[in-house]
């Protein structure tokens, strides 16, 4: 097992490695510059090439970014000029962590709940209400999802606050708007999976043994059927953790996701490499969770990598 | 079966706290980064209740004057000598002071009680007043002299530092660093005198002074103790005017009344919260359920609000800029025929909702002129808002007269815009008018916004397209110089001997009125010429609760004046 995990650990730091050097190269490839500002003077655009090092090689600012990166610095935004990329993801990253994990618990719980439901009712009435609702999550958008919520419950009934991030109430329909997809996904392969694994032959096995209904379903099916879910979640929380800039943008809630949108039009080169490499890592780190988890709940997995 | 309860246990734990047992992320820092004792009062509310939802109701405001409005864009920095956006200039104006302050166009004292203007216009001499920074020290004129220093010295790098060149003495070279920051020309002879030297007698230099950010006096040892992160937070600098800044985080800045400011007396809000809200429909929204005192109407809704809203203009002009060296373009008969060929009017109803404000000149009329504004004592008449058919085809004739050409089909312009959808939808509407009215052929090419500024313009890497100016100063020469063959953003290539003789004429008059009319025969020859297709002036509609007064609206540096508003306290 400790060898399986070693193995992981450096294979994402390797797969990091590479995305920081892609994306590094990559952003110089944009058209244009960080400083489009239409009123910069030659001048005054070569000092501010200058003051943030664009004036040495290509080569010798790789070097310095890396060696930075090395000690945790991601450098200064260019766009705002005072801010630290660390300290705008310090300020931000909470707020879109804490709506994700509120979506996410929401999410996998409903999910999982719905998705067995409806494997168990085959064909009747729950299944149809369940398959219906991951319809609708997954073909509604978030942001029409979210206009709709922040219009019925904020603005005609006026039952939640329209906007901003300033306590429980806050949280509510942000966090449903964003879970509504992950919920519906989850629902749905929670379903597929329930039916195919009752075809398996350990479950007519432990039918066979006489087993009672909820144990088969508890402790054969259910937790053969998480597996696929388990696969899924790993991108799914680093996406939904590290901010979504339509239902934060929507809310007003001042998470990450408007300076990963924004950066990439503003040609900020720290900020979006910054948050890329952020983003890279988490996600790496959650697929490394969930493949060490992997280790854990099925045991051939282990075994298999070996 | 034990360890299934353990983890039931853990699954429920996990869920309560998601959903309710922690509180959201912003309630900490809003109380930390509060020093007054109401902040201090909410942070314990807030600690006890053990839940954020009343961290706003609790702040104890009532009997206290509260403005709360919404901005989409975020302050770009908070360092008065880096600021760079309209945004930056609307919290500087709120706590900072300039020598003089520019109250919507009125010129008032500010640092300075009073002040002296040499007899040819290139001196100022400044007296300043008795004021404190936050921490007691006496503000001189030594911060002032820092301040220009350090906005011109090439290693701060700072974006708006091109503002001195041409205009501050040795303004260009120090900025360029071919001469030391000691040689711009500003002096503080004593502690409460500075002098500033100017290039060229400029009319508009107080104005200028009173209206953005980048004149404030700033602090040596404060800049020099935080470094580059200096101003990173509202805690990291240090300021002296109307408000002071409590709060910069989680994109709600909160400022509050100054009672040390040296008119404290004409000061009426307690506190002004200003929340960066990118979507303009939620801003909307959080306005029409009581959060808001004050909100600009998104563009596509500006039709429902048609009798409640009010308008300003925010000084912005847009206007399709002709490249004068490429084919067909350069002919001055054809760039008049584009000019005639457009309805201004049903193009502002089709491409923005009508709600900017269609313009025919390339100068914004409410800038300054003597006793009233430019537009109404000075300006030369513009193309007509409504075009011209007639006009239009004898200008094409004779252009294809000049050209050779006989059939205008045979013309395809090619118009470059930014691939944003609102751009799109304007280039199309010309692009229609054009081919209806002209017969001729235009092509659309889209390119994001970095590139068009940051090179197809730049460049002359077109034939026209769609760009803009915002004014840095409320005279016409802040749009007129564009138009000079030597000025950097001559993106039109526009280059007439007799324009820049007027042009430069107009720095060497000292008497206000002959020069604004020099300016106007300078403005004359650019709509001879079709140097430009003006096409709107930006406006804002507004939306403000009945009880709020005093609120002022200007075009150059900020948009909105919140010093001398003033409403009903909370009750």
């Amino acid at each position: 097992m400790a060898k399986y995990i070693v193995k992981r650990v450096l294979a994402a730091i390797a797969t990091l490695f590479v995305l920081v050097t892609v994306v590094f190269f990559l952003v110089r490839l944009m058209p244009g510059e960080p400083f489009t500002n239409p009123k910069l003077t030659p001048e005054v655009a070569a000092n501010m090439r200058s003051y943030y090092g664009f004036d040495k090689p290509l080569i010798e600012q790789y070097g310095t970014y890396i060696n930075n990166l090395l000690h945790g610095n991601f450098g200064y935004s260019m766009k705002y000029t005072n801010k630290t990329v660390n300290s705008i993801i310090a300020e931000t990253f909470p707020f879109s962590a804490d709506l994700g994990i509120r979506a996410l618990v929401m999410a996998i719980s409903f999910g999982i709940v719905l998705g067995s439901l409806a494997a168990l009712n085959r064909g009747k009435k729950l299944d149809f209400v369940c398959v219906i609702v991951a319809i609708l999550g997954t073909s509604i958008p978030d942001f029409i999802m979210g206009c709709v919520l922040q219009y019925f419950f904020g603005i005609k009934w006026g039952l939640l606050p329209v906007a901003q991030y300033k306590g429980f109430s806050y949280t509510i329909l942000p966090a449903t708007a964003l879970a509504f997809y992950t919920l519906a996904s989850v629902s749905k392969l929670m379903r597929s999976s329930m039916l195919e694994v009752v075809q398996q032959d350990y479950i007519k096995t432990a039918k066979a043994k006489g087993l009672s209904k909820f144990r088969i379903t508890w402790k054969h099916q259910l937790r053969n059927a998480i597996m696929p879910v388990i696969t899924m979640l790993g991108p799914t929380v680093a996406s939904v953790l590290t901010g979504t800039f339509v239902i934060e943008s929507i809310f007003a809630i001042p998470g990450m996701g408007k300076y990963y949108v924004e950066s990439v039009s503003n040609n900020d080169y720290a900020m979006i490499l910054g948050m890329t490499v952020f983003y890279g890592f988490f996600l790496v780190f959650c697929n490394l969770i969930v493949d060490v988890a992997y280790g854990f709940v099925d045991p051939r997995v282990r075994i298999g990598k070996k | 079966m034990k360890s299934k309860k353990v983890l039931a246990m853990g699954l429920a734990g996990v869920m309560a706290f998601g959903m309710v047992g922690c509180s959201t992320p912003g309630s900490e820092t809003t109380a930390a980064a509060g020093d007054t004792t109401t902040a201090a009062a909410s942070a314990e509310t807030t600690a006890a209740a053990g839940d954020s939802t009343t961290a706003a109701a609790t702040e104890n405001t009532s009997g206290l004057k509260v403005f709360r409005y919404a901005t989409a864009t975020d302050p770009t920095s908070l360092d008065s000598c880096k600021g760079n956006s309209v945004a930056d200039n609307e919290v500087n104006h709120l706590i900072q002071e300039g020598l003089v302050r520019n109250n919507c166009g009125e010129i008032a004292p500010g640092l300075a009680e009073s002040w002296e203007v040499s007899d040819d216009g290139l001196t100022y001499t400044f007296h300043l007043r008795d004021a404190k920074w936050s921490d007691g020290q006496a503000i001189t004129s030594q911060d002032f002299l820092y301040a220009f220093q350090r906005l011109a010295d090439p290693a701060t790098a700072a974006p708006y530092a091109w503002i001195l060149d041409g205009r501050v003495k040795n303004g260009g070279d120090v900025i360029g660093g071919k001469k030391p920051v000691s040689e711009l020309g500003v002096s503080a002879p004593d502690d409460k005198t500075f002098v500033v030297e100017l290039e060229y007698a400029q009319g508009y230099f107080l104005s200028l002074l009173g209206s953005v950010c980048e004149f404030t006096p700033q602090r040596q040892d404060i800049v020099e103790k935080y470094g580059t992160d200096y101003a990173a937070s509202a805690d990291k600098m240090m300021t002296y005017g109307p408000f002071t800044l409590t709060s910069s985080s989680n994109r709600q800045y909160v400022f509050e009344k100054n009672q040390d400011y040296w008119d404290a007396d004409s000061i009426n809000f307690d506190r002004i919260e200003m929340s960066v809200i990118e979507t303009g429909d939620t801003q909307l929204a959080m306005y029409e359920s009581g959060e808001l005192d004050y909100v600009a109407v998104p563009t596509a809704q500006v039709p429902n609000y048609d009798d409640q809203d009010n308008e300003y203009m925010t000084g912005a002009l847009d206007w399709v800029y002709i490249n004068s060296q490429a084919e067909y373009v350069s002919n001055a008969n054809f760039r008049l025929a584009l000019n005639y060929a457009i309805d201004r009017e049903t193009y502002n109803m089709l491409a923005n909702s009508g709600t900017y404000t269609a313009w025919g000149n390339p100068v914004m009329p409410a800038v300054d002129g003597i006793n009233a504004t430019y537009g109404e004592e000075f300006q030369p008449d513009g193309y007509p808002i409504n075009g011209d058919l007639t006009k239009a085809q004898e200008y094409l004739q004779a252009a294809m007269g000049e050209m050779g050409i006989s059939d205008p089909s045979e013309i395809t312009v090619e118009f470059t815009t930014t691939d944003a959808e609102t751009n799109k939808k304007i280039a199309e509407v010309l692009q229609e008018m054009w081919q209806n009215n002209l017969g001729i052929n235009v092509e659309i090419r889209q390119v994001t916004y970095a590139e068009i500024f940051g090179n197809v313009f730049p460049q002359h890497d077109y034939m026209v397209g769609y760009g803009g100016w915002a004014p840095d100063y409320a005279d016409p020469y802040t749009y007129l110089e564009l138009f000079m063959s030597e000025n950097v953003y001559n993106y039109s290539q526009y280059s007439n001997t007799a324009f820049d003789d007027l042009m430069k004429q107009s720095t060497t008059i000292t008497d206000a009125k002959t020069r604004l009319e020099t300016l106007a025969q300078a403005e004359q020859l650019l709509l001879d010429d079709g140097a430009v297709v003006p096409l709107q002036v930006r406006t804002t509609h507004y939306l403000m609760d009945d009880d709020v007064t005093g609120v002022g609206f200007y075009f150059i540096g900020y948009n909105i004046d919140l010093v001398y508003g003033d409403c009903a306290p909370t009750a």
